[in-house]
């Protein structure tokens, strides 16, 4: 039996922003950064800010065009340091290009100390209606040890600035982001953290553990035995004290680092995890609105030219559905995990074009590979679902994930092979 | 030229320690008689095999037949007769000598003699071979080519008042070298008319052409129509081609006394025309083989596994494919309940071993999980039966056993005398028994311990290396048996017994040896998800143990639409190194744990 796949066209779009006021020294982002007093308009750094902004609605008027977006995230680097007319019309354009539904979530990430009450405003009018906020950290010795521009003063006011807003029923939500297991933290001080979190009346956050990724000063300090990152057990317990500190308060871990009261999960961010497709634009934004996913080029000029091969040859193969790739059986399983309601397995392989004889074939060789992981209560499995449990399968969710690599790897070059096009009886859902 | 006189013939070898130049030298007598055009010249063009290369060592013999025409203008054929230069592999050696009438020992005139070398031309002295000193590398600032001869007359008793200084790297010397060649060794005994033996020195096997047999003809000849006879493995052939090596083989019709040449044949596996056999004619046999044949005994055992269990058939064929090649290379079908099914091997030495694990991961594209070298033991059993056990697991319980008994060496270590104090530790942390101490100059020493062969086979080589800053060298050979207090040490991880990390201790290092081994375990198996145990056991007595803790945190704790692929690597390379690991119950344990008795002392 073939399956009978229906790709639907993409409903998001993501779009980079890439200026900052300066670079974190965890940070390896496809960032500029301006200066503390940089702003969109006509401070420090706004004549790079405008001619960014004329590449990337360039690119937004060059794309393939598709139905009305359901969500919109603009992220960065800071986009809290444009205009508010800046951003209306980023969001114009998205309009003309595609449309934006009713009820759209449009969501941008601003940082503490880079708005005030009338920006905030500005931004809300042109038809933002959820923020996601740089915080961090409310602790001012650890702000300033990571690079940060802002301290917890500016975000508390932040915090209470946005609260108003949705108080009044401006901001549908906001979000606010954490950074745990950095360097000098403790089981105490990140308790604290977690607490004064809670107590902005936040209704979703993001937490993230530190990564060192290489080239960043991080990196750099590593490298000279100059950063003490938490031990490995200190490290262990900070885990599972956010799940659980954060479940008390009454979030739900709908995804390994994302907690949200209810009806306030992030549209966005699920489409990255179920497999659907986004469209995205800017410098060193990443794309798929088919399954193939596409980076755009990190720095201004490569972006620039990039943009002058599109106008000339057309936009990128990726970016249509009769010549991209499709993401994979391994992709869609190590992402759809990732939430909380994790994958049927079967269902997932019917999606990329696997038929009856395939799942019996190839599917149950996994689900030995993940014999240990339900034992030991990591995984479970209900019916064909299977999903990591909270906190201890999410935790240890790598372990769930290299047997399925090690799995998909034993699997025949045919079947591994990215699903073609034309196998695929694909109907354009409009 | 062919159909030489025998008189014209010059055979000879090389001897030196590694490094000390000689395949360099090889090179550079092959440029000058012309052998090898400069243009085709690979750097060390003896040692063919990439491993050789790369290590800067000879495993295989290689030989090769130059034309020299000699100051008094008459044309000289000269066959120089490669030798490995590792201790593994000394009966090759003396094989290679018994080939030759005569060796150039070279020595690097700023270093010294070493325990390698001396060996070797004991070696060759006993084959009564005219040996000319060269002095090599006195193009070096530090070379003191006046001391080294000093300490060669000293040490071996060679006259030295005419060695020869040379640089094989600028070319200084080599013509004096190989006049000297022809003036002074002897032309092989003119035996044509007497019957055929020929004595292989060599051999090694082709894919296409069987076993390639590289041999010297001592009596009598040989032609390519002949139906040849090998004395020891009582075969005989019918010969597809004989021809000398100019390096490259070419084929000649006969081959006569004292000529160094090549025959192909046919034959299946080299362990059918081994190093040390006799050749001769099957219509009209030899009476008497030549002397000093002796089967090559693995010394040392280990166990081999894939770590992909799926892999043992690929494992199986590789091992046969290699035994084609590698007449001394034994293996046994082994398995245990830890490990799965895999193989025992016998090798020569550490270094054969470590070549044919190379080999198998490089060349048949395997991964391995190589436990840690092993002797055999002979175990006295309580009923009178004598059991001779490599593989430790399988030592029998101790009420069934009398007594173990284990192989002793005598081994001389050479070194700058600073380093005596250092080395003699070294040797009594080991076991060792104290024979002899000389000075061979006022500043070198010559330290002579018996040890047991299972204290050497470990980490002896590199911890001697480590202690002298690599001035020491060292030479041993087996001595015979000895009664010891010897025991089973186990290991369990996760309260199952690990096969491949028993061990024969003696009693009273095994407490150390059992906590020294959890606490490398410990170090080296990753956490898991569960808390996992490390005993190490005599019988059912535990005498050490620690454990792992579980894991509890391995997550990418941020996944979004532009970190995907990233991500994704990561997990890749998570799961590539779980791959190289063996499943042992339900623990995952990296290949160095099995090595890490070998790394008690780091």
């Amino acid at each position: 039996m073939k399956s009978s796949y229906t790709r639907l066209p993409p409903r998001s779009a993501y779009l980079h922003i890439p200026f900052c006021k300066r670079r974190c020294f965890y940070c390896d982002f496809p960032v500029v950064p301006l200066g503390d007093s940089a702003s969109g308009e006509n401070g420090p750094g706004s004549q790079s800010i405008q001619s960014y902004l004329k590449l990337l609605l360039r690119e937004i008027d060059l794309s393939p065009s598709g139905p009305a977006l359901s969500t919109v995230y603009i992220g960065g680097g800071t986009p809290s340091l444009l205009s508010p007319l800046q951003i209306g019309l980023l969001l114009e354009h998205l309009r003309n290009k595609f449309g934006v539904l009713c009820g759209a979530e449009l969501t941008m990430e601003m940082d503490p100390a880079t708005f005030d009450k009338d920006s905030l405003e500005g931004f809300l009018n042109v038809g933002i209606n959820r923020v996601s906020l740089g915080g961090q950290s409310f602790d001012d010795e650890m702000l300033a040890k990571i690079g940060r521009a802002h301290r917890k003063q500016h975000l508390i006011e932040a915090c209470s600035l946005l609260n108003e807003a949705m108080k009044h029923g401006y901001l549908k939500s906001w979000s606010l982001d954490l950074i745990q297991n950095l360097p000098g933290q403790h089981l105490e001080s990140w308790r604290q953290q977690l607490n004064q979190a809670v107590e902005t009346c936040v209704p979703h956050l993001s937490v993230y553990d530190l990564l060192v990724e290489p080239g960043t000063v991080f990196a750099w300090r590593e490298g000279r035995g100059e950063l003490a990152l938490p031990e490995e057990r200190s490290a262990e317990e900070m885990f599972l004290l956010t799940s659980l500190t954060l479940r008390q308060a009454g979030f739900a871990r709908y995804e390994i680092s994302n907690y949200s009261y209810p009806g306030h999960i992030s549209r966005h961010n699920r489409v990255y995890w179920n497999g659907s497709g986004w469209w995205g634009f800017g410098q060193g934004a990443t794309s798929s609105p088919w399954g193939q996913r596409m980076a755009r080029p990190r720095t201004r000029e490569a972006y620039r030219k990039w943009l002058d091969i599109q106008d000339n040859q057309g936009p990128d193969s990726s970016l249509f559905l009769e010549k991209a790739s499709r993401s994979n059986l391994d992709e869609l399983i190590l992402l759809g995990l990732r939430c909380r309601e994790g994958v049927d397995l079967k269902n997932l392989a019917f999606h990329i074009g696997w038929d009856e004889m395939e799942c019996k074939k190839y599917l149950p060789s996994l689900e030995q590979r993940w014999e240990v992981a339900l034992e030991q209560g990591w995984l479970k499995k209900t019916g064909q679902r299977y999903q990591l449990t909270d906190p201890y399968g999410m935790n240890l969710s790598n372990q769930v994930l290299v047997e399925m690599m090690i799995w998909w790897d034993s699997l025949p070059p045919d079947v591994v092979d990215s699903p073609k096009f034309e196998e695929l009886q694909c109907t354009f859902a409009d | 030229m062919t159909n030489v006189p025998v008189n014209r013939l010059r055979n000879f070898c090389i001897i030196a320690h590694i490094d000390h130049g000689k395949s360099t030298l090889a090179d550079r007598l092959l440029q000058e008689t012309g052998t090898v055009s400069s243009r085709d010249m690979q750097e060390q063009f003896l040692d063919n095999m990439d491993l050789e290369r790369e290590r800067g060592i000879t495993i295989k013999l290689q030989a090769a037949r130059m034309n020299y025409v000699a100051s008094d203008k008459e044309k000289y054929v000269l066959n120089l007769i490669d030798t490995p230069g590792h201790v593994d592999f000394s009966y090759e050696v003396s094989r290679s000598l018994q080939a030759c009438e005569g060796a150039l020992l070279v020595v690097d005139a700023s270093q010294g003699v070493e325990a390698q070398t001396l060996a070797n031309v004991y070696l060759a002295l006993e084959n009564d071979l005219e040996i000319i000193p060269v002095l090599n590398k006195i193009d070096l600032p530090g070379s003191d080519p006046e001391r080294i001869k000093d300490e060669i007359e000293a040490i071996i008793g060679l006259d030295t008042s005419n060695a020869i200084s040379c640089s094989a790297k600028t070319g200084l010397g080599v013509n004096e070298i190989l006049q000297a060649v022809v003036e002074r060794i002897p032309p092989p005994k003119d035996d044509i008319n007497e019957q055929t033996k020929a004595l292989i020195f060599d051999s090694y096997y082709d894919p296409y052409r069987g076993v390639i047999v590289y041999f010297r003809v001592i009596s009598g000849k040989i032609s390519v129509k002949d139906k040849v006879l090998l004395m020891a493995s009582k075969k005989s052939y019918e010969l597809d081609e004989i021809g000398i090596m100019a390096p490259d083989q070419s084929k000649v019709d006969q081959l006569h006394a004292g000529e160094v040449g090549y025959l192909a044949a046919s034959i299946k596996a080299v362990a059918d025309a081994r190093v040390g056999d006799t050749i001769t004619l099957f219509n009209s046999p030899a009476s008497e083989p030549l002397p000093g044949y002796t089967e090559a005994k693995p010394m040392v055992f280990c166990g081999l596994f894939p770590t992909d269990a799926d892999r043992y058939p690929d494992l199986r064929e590789a091992l046969e494919k290699l035994q084609l090649s590698d007449a001394a290379l034994r293996y046994e079908p082994e398995n245990s309940s830890a490990m799965g099914f895999g193989f025992r091997c016998g090798f020569l030495g550490l270094l054969h071993m470590e070549i044919v694990q190379e080999r198998l991961e490089r060349e048949y594209d395997l991964d391995l999980i190589v436990t840690a070298p092993s002797v055999v033991y002979k175990v006295n059993l309580i009923d009178g039966d004598i059991l001779m056990v490599d593989n430790p697991a399988t030592l029998p319980d101790p009420q069934k056993r009398d007594s173990i008994e284990e192989p002793y060496v005598r081994m001389e270590i050479y070194a700058p005398h600073e380093y005596n104090g250092t080395l003699m530790g070294l040797c009594q942390d080991r076991r060792g028994e104290f024979v002899d101490m000389k000075y061979i100059t006022t500043e070198r020493v010559t330290l002579i311990y018996e040890l047991p062969l299972a204290e050497v086979v470990t980490d002896f080589f590199d911890q001697m290396k480590s202690r002298t800053k690599g001035y020491a060298s060292m030479e041993y050979h087996l001595v015979g048996y000895r009664s010891n207090e010897l025991v089973r040490l186990d290991i369990l991880i996760n309260s199952e017994k690990a096969d491949p990390l028993t061990t024969i201790v003696h009693r009273e290092k095994a407490y150390d040896v059992g906590k020294g081994l959890v606490e490398k375990l410990k170090e080296l198996i990753p956490r898991q998800q569960f808390k996992i145990p490390l005993q190490a056991s005599i019988g059912s007595r535990i005498i050490a143990s620690e454990s792992i803790s579980a894991m509890r945190k391995d997550v990418l704790a941020k996944c979004y639409g532009g970190d995907i692929s990233r991500k994704k690597k990561l997990l890749q390379k998570q799961a590539k190194g779980k791959k190289r690991m063996k499943a042992m119950g339900k623990v995952d344990v990296p290949q160095e744990a099995f090595m890490a008795v070998l790394k008690l002392n780091q």
